[in-house]
């Protein structure tokens, strides 16, 4: 059995991130397109296009989704996020006709994590959003089953490229039951082999080597 | 679960063995293990049917099940209907693989029955999946699979369980009003 040296905390997929997950912390650095609704003075600094001292009202500019989702207020005082273009009406009748042949990696690698927190922003497409999402998910659920569960000791990069970071973890667990079960059948489960945190501590003692 | 924890809670099945030493009825807290007469067949434990052949104080006899002719009923049934079939034993996986590993010199045709419980397995794993794609992609809340095995169930639990609890929480993406109390305001 495969032990890890700790478990990483999942993300949360749906609308509540995980505080301390890794996942949910490097995609809350994804960049969303805002409109200013208030001035922000002295704080031209961060657009970098205009020279100004401050930020007027109604300009668009890029925040990432930690600073939006805290600034984000429902009276809409601050600031008012639009939907990135995979979320919009176009890439969402692309979703609904064939989900399998998207490249989702390439769609920003945490599609259905950002999706999801789209949904904070009271957009009034919400709805059909969620949905795609889910039925997104559903699409594409026979063809990551059948590929993670039959790709064993094969080359698999061509096959998780054009899987988000959801997806890829779904894969790995495919595979690791795939793995397991194989290994059992083969009878390598019952021999004692080195465990692999001994292996990668051993490789990196030697590469220290003498000084 | 690993599989060689299903494995383990397979050697509970019972086996003819055939012994050449004799020993009085042993006593253990599982149960007791009737009288070994040398040619005498008897019941016991895999995990113990094992342990003797090792040392060459038995003879394994296969199962009932064991058969190229049953086996090969088995599976022209498996193939013919959508659902799982009534299966010859839960273990029959961990069983045939044991077996065989350990006792194949006694029994008949070791390398066919291998490959017709390989296409049995194959057979049923093929469903299982169709199966758990159509739950998914139906959306609905229950299944109910007769006739599994905790062999199958086991290569399967990890990812469709994952599976599952994404799709809960983009499903609960549609309704708002339930997690709109987690976002506070500062």
């Amino acid at each position: 059995m495969d032990t890890q040296s700790y478990l990483p905390v999942e993300p949360g997929v749906g609308m509540e991130e995980n505080f301390l997950s890794l996942d949910d912390i490097l995609l809350s650095h994804e960049r969303l397109p805002i409109r200013t609704e208030c001035r922000f003075p002295r704080l031209g600094y961060l657009e970098r296009s205009t020279d100004a001292q401050d930020i007027p009202e109604g300009t668009k500019m890029e925040l990432p989704l930690w600073l939006s989702k805290g600034l984000y207020e429902k009276k809409r005082r601050v600031l008012s996020v639009e939907l990135p273009k995979v979320y919009r009406e176009g890439w969402r009748t692309v979703f609904n006709a064939d989900p399998n042949v998207v490249d989702l990696h390439k769609m920003g690698p945490y599609y259905y994590g950002l999706g999801s927190q789209m949904l904070h922003f009271d957009s009034p497409e919400n709805p059909e959003i969620a949905q795609t999402l889910l039925q997104t998910f559903v699409g594409r659920f026979r063809r990551n089953m059948d590929s993670s569960q039959n790709a064993y000791n094969e080359d698999t990069s061509a096959l998780v490229e054009r899987l988000d970071c959801l997806e890829k973890a779904l894969f790995a667990s495919g595979q690791s039951g795939l793995n397991g079960f194989q290994s059992w059948e083969k009878g390598r489960a019952s021999q004692l082999t080195a465990s692999s945190l001994v292996l990668n501590y051993r490789k990196r003692k030697m590469a220290d080597g003498p000084p | 679960m690993d599989p060689s924890e299903v494995e383990f809670l397979a050697e509970k099945e019972m086996v003819k063995i055939i012994p050449n030493f004799s020993l009085d009825k042993i006593y253990l807290i599982g149960g007791d293990l009737g009288p070994f007469n040398p040619g005498l067949p008897v019941d016991v434990p895999v995990w113990l049917a094992l342990n003797l052949k090792q040392r060459q104080k038995c003879r394994i006899v296969p199962p009932a099940w064991m058969d190229v002719e049953k086996l090969e009923e088995m599976r022209e049934l498996e193939r013919k209907e959508d659902t799982f079939s009534p299966v010859p034993s839960p273990y029959y996986m961990e069983l045939t693989k044991v077996l065989l590993n350990h006792a194949s010199d006694n029994i008949p045709k070791a390398d066919e029955i291998r490959t017709l419980v390989k296409d049995i397995w194959d057979t049923r794993i093929a469903k299982l999946r169709l199966s758990a794609d159509s739950f998914i992609s139906q959306l609905e809340a229950h299944a109910k699979l007769d006739n599994l095995t905790l062999m199958e169930i086991n290569t399967i639990r990890a990812f469709l369980l994952d599976s599952l609890n994404c799709m809960y929480k983009l499903r609960s993406n549609l309704q708002p009003g339930s997690s709109k109390k987690q976002f506070t305001d500062y």
